[in-house]
């Protein structure tokens, strides 16, 4: 009986759905609405006004800076509620560690999620990491150019720490995630955020406004990298983060 | 040629979400997620949002499958 009605009811939600996108503008039509609105003025002088050639960065970073600094509260959030989550069931990687030199004579130490590594993923990973790091940084600090930026190259940079993690062991991270240093890694995106948007709000009066006179673009291209340098440093320490603290619980 | 693209890939996420939904077993649906993620990468690299392609081949490709495999490990394999 509840299986027709649910059958029912995704099809009667389906219909306005399929009704709603027939009656949207054609793809790349001109004459949208999305496309007559404020994306006519981004497009037009984006690049001079947001000193960022990546339409996209400047959209995200200049016109719509505060929206990408409420998002990386949100991210910042959410690794507070994952951390609360997994800690708050009594076994902290600390604990787990120390708890670990107590039962490591079972020889059962698990350094990663999948059981022995072999020898040719250990060896690619390894291989190929000083590659994947430089295109981290190139994805961070070319963002603001061509396609990508502190999200994009974070996400790489946290798939490259979680990849050499697996490999090498959780242990091997231990170096810094264990350190004082850690919760700066991990807040670093919200605090850039914090000092890029006090320092333009000392040179325009704006918080996060990024100063549009030619001389002072050179400081405007600074600011826009130090988020992205900040907001690469904190997604990255967060998505790592996650991982370690579920490894270990 | 292009709508041909668009229309596989649109299939392709289709059929990957339905079987992501139907898998009892979570390693495999995990697996096809992540090639979920790659084909909504391809799609969006190719409708022209190179942005949100990389985001979504680090992020939804690759960081999210690791997380679920984690997780996977932890519990049970096998959905009751």
């Amino acid at each position: 009986m509840r299986r027709p009605i649910a059958i029912a009811l995704v099809l009667l939600s389906a219909i306005p759905l399929v009704v709603a996108v027939a009656g949207l503008p054609a793809h790349g039509d001109p004459s949208a609405p999305v496309h007559t609105h404020v994306s006519a003025h981004y497009i037009e002088r984006g690049a001079e006004e947001a000193g960022a050639t990546n339409l996209v960065t400047g959209v995200l970073l200049n016109y719509r800076g505060l929206d990408a600094a409420g998002e990386v509260t949100v991210i910042f959030t959410a690794l507070i509620a994952v951390l609360a989550i997994l800690l708050g069931t009594g076994t902290t990687p600390e604990s787990t560690a120390s708890s670990r030199g107590a039962s490591d004579r079972r020889g059962a130490d698990r350094e990663s999620t999948v059981a022995p590594v072999s020898p040719i993923v250990s060896f690619v990973v390894r291989l190929l990491a000083p590659f994947i790091a430089l295109y981290a940084a190139y994805v961070i600090l070319h963002g603001h150019v061509t396609p990508g930026g502190g999200f994009q190259g974070g996400a790489i940079l946290a798939g490259l720490f979680i990849a050499l993690a697996m490999v090498l062991g959780t242990r091997a991270m231990q170096p810094v995630a264990r350190t004082a240093l850690a919760p700066w890694l991990q807040g670093a995106a919200v605090l850039s955020f914090v000092v890029v948007g006090t320092v333009g709000a000392f040179l325009t009066g704006f918080f996060l406004g990024f100063p549009a006179e030619p001389p002072l673009h050179l400081v405007r291209e600074l600011l826009i990298i130090a988020l992205e340098v900040g907001i690469a440093i904190g997604g990255a320490a967060v998505l790592a983060t996650i991982f370690l603290h579920m490894e270990a619980s | 040629m292009s709508l041909t693209f668009d229309i596989l890939l649109l299939l392709y996420l289709v059929a990957a979400a339905l079987v992501v939904a139907q898998a009892k077993d979570l390693l495999a649906a995990s697996i096809v997620f992540s090639s979920y993620g790659l084909a909504l990468c391809l799609l969006w690299q190719y409708r022209g949002a190179p942005d949100v392609a990389m985001a979504e081949a680090a992020v939804g490709a690759g960081i999210t499958t690791v997380l679920f495999l984690v997780a996977i490990g932890r519990t049970t394999r096998r959905e009751k």
